[in-house]
């Protein structure tokens, strides 16, 4: 032990020397260190903590903002469908007018052909009784000799007299001066059958006598300014006029 | 040879054969490392518990080449 | 800021070159021809007077109580810079307390890690302990420990000389002068003789050692059995306040002595053997600790004398290195052992060196 250099003594000293050592390490360093170190720990858990939320909020934000993205992206995309679907719509809206109107304007268009083809096929139809007319005229002219002349003029009168052809209402043929035009020149028995028959209620004073072979049979009759019409020409105007 | 040369001679001898000794604790420090170093390589996480238990076994595997040395001092510089 | 620490680092770059050439010059021929001189290895602690302070027999002024007197005073000097930065309310410490503090969390932390709840009973031994320990080997660092002292003849077989009036120890082996004068030994010693300038020649004479001022403390088994034994007695003291006398049965295990009448015999043996392994313990902290530092202590005297230059500045960085890891190894021991004994006896299996 002597060779070691142990000896009780100084063991005693080292040993008392390592407990005041001891307390002041405990006392002065490990305490205050220890509670510094809860401190900072605490801090940084803090820290740690706050940083923890900013971040989440930043999360929470990032995830708004993507939602708000994504909703604005549905709703553009949803305008840019119903902007399409409506442009596609009004097209066909456009094409159904365009071809509503091309329908119209064909069926105007055939309207008119129509009219035309009538009034072309009125026309044609005209000529055709103008010349069927024409036809019968000179065949009546031709035909109507002096006899039958008078026998129509006879036809005309009696039917006045009896009353079945009403050539004159009495309160209409009113003038003072008629003029009676016939094919051939009338007899004398016939101006004065003229004159008291036909005339008498129309109290014209003067009447003259007029010869117009182009009326061909009958008699036109005109009192003041108006017409009676009863010649062979006249009926075959009015038989054309029918015919077309 | 006198008496003094010969114990110097049998100082030195013995405490060169006390620390053969260390042979042992070389080789148990070596092999303490190399599975600490290991251990570490396949699970760098526990690298701090596994420093802590590797200079723990290489303190106990150390303390003998020590307890050699404390041998081999006592031989040259205490015992008479 | 970098600017300066470049400047700074190619200041220190020329230091270091002086002093490899300085060392060339003093200890190679070509300079002074200074050859280095391989202390005298005492075991215990050199005693610097004869006689026992405050009258206690057997206790001496050694060297060894000024080293722990040294080692004392760094770690009060760090208890009263960490309390003040910590009244000073920062969150961080700065300087040396700010590396105390780091220390200490990490300690703390292997200290959670391994005890749990037991933390606050027993993370202030493993601070104290790494602390003083680790301050009592790094002061054997210094340059001027173990080298200055008082000349003591009668134990080398070196001579003396005067140089610029300093009296030194000088290897003269190659001069060996016949004669020696015995002169009166008590003054200022230097044995690398740094600022030697002149070779002027003094008195000589043989059987002179140098017994220096200062020595540190773990280099003292004194000092490393106190604290093994503190060390030691505190774990039983732990495990007692953990375990109240159920404690106890660790050593004298007698549950299964009747039930099992073999088994429980051989348990009873074992916890009788736990009880020896625990004295164990104290032989094997003190002696690690002793013997780690003064090999140390050994390695740096022989490199030094072997090789004068920048060889044992490898050496003084691995002494730093085992100095702190001897420290913290120390603490951590002890601090497994108290966490052991916390916890109730079946799983503490572990290795005792």
């Amino acid at each position: 032990m002597e060779a070691l250099g142990i000896n009780l003594p100084f063991l005693l000293v080292q040993i008392v020397n390592l407990l005041i050592v001891y307390t002041v390490v405990a006392k002065w360093i490990v305490g205050p260190v220890g509670k510094m170190l809860e401190t900072r720990r605490e801090t940084i858990a803090q820290g740690m903590e706050d940083s923890r939320v900013a971040a989440e909020a930043r999360a929470n934000a990032e995830e708004e903002a993507a939602k708000i993205k994504a909703e604005a992206q549905a709703e553009a995309s949803k305008i840019v469908s119903e902007a399409t679907e409506r442009a596609q719509s009004a097209g066909a809206d456009v094409k159904a007018a365009a071809e509503a109107e091309a329908a119209t304007a064909k069926e105007k268009a055939l309207a008119g052909i129509d009219a035309e083809r009538t009034q072309m096929l009125g026309d044609l139809r005209g000529q055709v009784a103008a010349l069927a007319i024409a036809g019968a005229q000179k065949l009546v002219g031709e035909s109507l000799d002096e006899k039958r002349q008078h026998a129509l003029l006879n036809d005309f009168f009696a039917g006045v007299k009896d009353g079945s052809v009403v050539v004159l209402d009495g309160a209409d043929l009113k003038g003072d001066s008629a003029e009676v035009t016939s094919a051939l020149p009338l007899t004398d028995a016939e101006q004065k059958t003229v004159k008291n028959d036909v005339l008498a209620k129309s109290g014209a004073e003067a009447v003259s006598f007029l010869v117009d072979p182009a009326i061909l049979g009958g008699l036109v009759i005109k009192v003041g300014d108006k017409v009676v019409d009863g010649s062979v020409a006249g009926k075959l105007e009015g038989l054309r006029q029918n015919m077309r | 040879m006198d008496v003094a040369a010969a114990t110097i001679l049998g100082k030195l001898i013995g405490a060169g054969l006390a620390m053969i000794g260390a042979i042992g604790a070389g080789a148990g420090i070596g092999i303490v490392t190399s599975g600490a170093v290991q251990a570490m390589g396949r699970n760098p996480d526990a690298a701090g518990n596994i420093q802590t238990n590797m200079i723990l076994g290489i303190a106990f595997a150390e303390a003998v080449a020590i307890y050699c040395l404390v041998v081999a001092l006592l031989i040259l510089f205490v015992i008479g | 800021m970098s600017e300066t620490k470049s400047k700074n680092r190619t200041w220190a770059r020329w230091v270091v070159l002086a002093a490899i050439l300085l060392g060339v010059f003093l200890f190679t021929g070509v300079g002074l021809g200074i050859k280095p001189i391989m202390p005298e290895v005492f075991l215990p602690g050199e005693r610097l007077s004869e006689t026992p302070l405050f009258g206690i027999p057997g206790l001496y002024l050694t060297n060894t109580l000024i080293g722990m007197l040294g080692a004392d005073l760094v770690v009060f000097a760090i208890a009263f810079f960490v309390y003040r930065g910590v009244k000073s309310g920062s969150v961080a410490l700065k300087g040396v307390s700010g590396a105390v503090e780091a220390l200490l969390e990490a300690l703390e932390n292997m200290t959670e890690g391994t005890a749990g709840k037991w933390t606050k009973d027993i993370f202030p031994w493993f601070a104290t302990i790494t602390l003083l320990v680790l301050s009592a080997n790094w002061l054997g660092l210094l340059p001027g420990v173990e080298t200055i002292g008082l000349l003591h003849e009668g134990h080398g077989e070196h001579s003396v000389r005067t140089v610029a009036g300093i009296q030194t120890i000088w290897d003269d082996s190659a001069e060996m002068a016949a004669d020696a004068h015995v002169e009166d030994t008590h003054a200022e010693e230097d044995t690398h003789g740094e600022e030697m300038a002149t070779d002027d020649h003094g008195e000589e004479h043989h059987g002179a050692a140098i017994i220096p001022f200062f020595r540190p403390v773990s280099t003292d088994l004194n000092f490393t059995f106190a604290l093994a034994i503190v060390a030691v007695v505190m774990v039983q003291v732990i495990g007692f306040k953990a375990l109240g006398w159920g404690y106890l049965t660790k050593f004298f295990n007698v549950k299964h002595f009747f039930s099992k009448p073999i088994f429980g015999f051989i348990d009873f043996g074992v916890g009788l053997l736990e009880l020896v392994s625990e004295l164990s313990k104290v032989l094997s902290f003190a002696f690690r600790l002793f013997g780690n530092l003064f090999a140390g202590a050994v390695l740096l005297f022989v490199m030094g004398s072997l090789v004068p230059f920048f060889v044992p500045a490898m050496f003084y960085m691995l002494e730093l290195f085992v100095g702190m890891i001897q420290a913290i190894v120390f603490g951590m021991l002890t601090m497994t052992f108290m966490a052991q004994a916390t916890q109730s006896h079946g799983d503490h299996d572990e290795a005792h060196a």
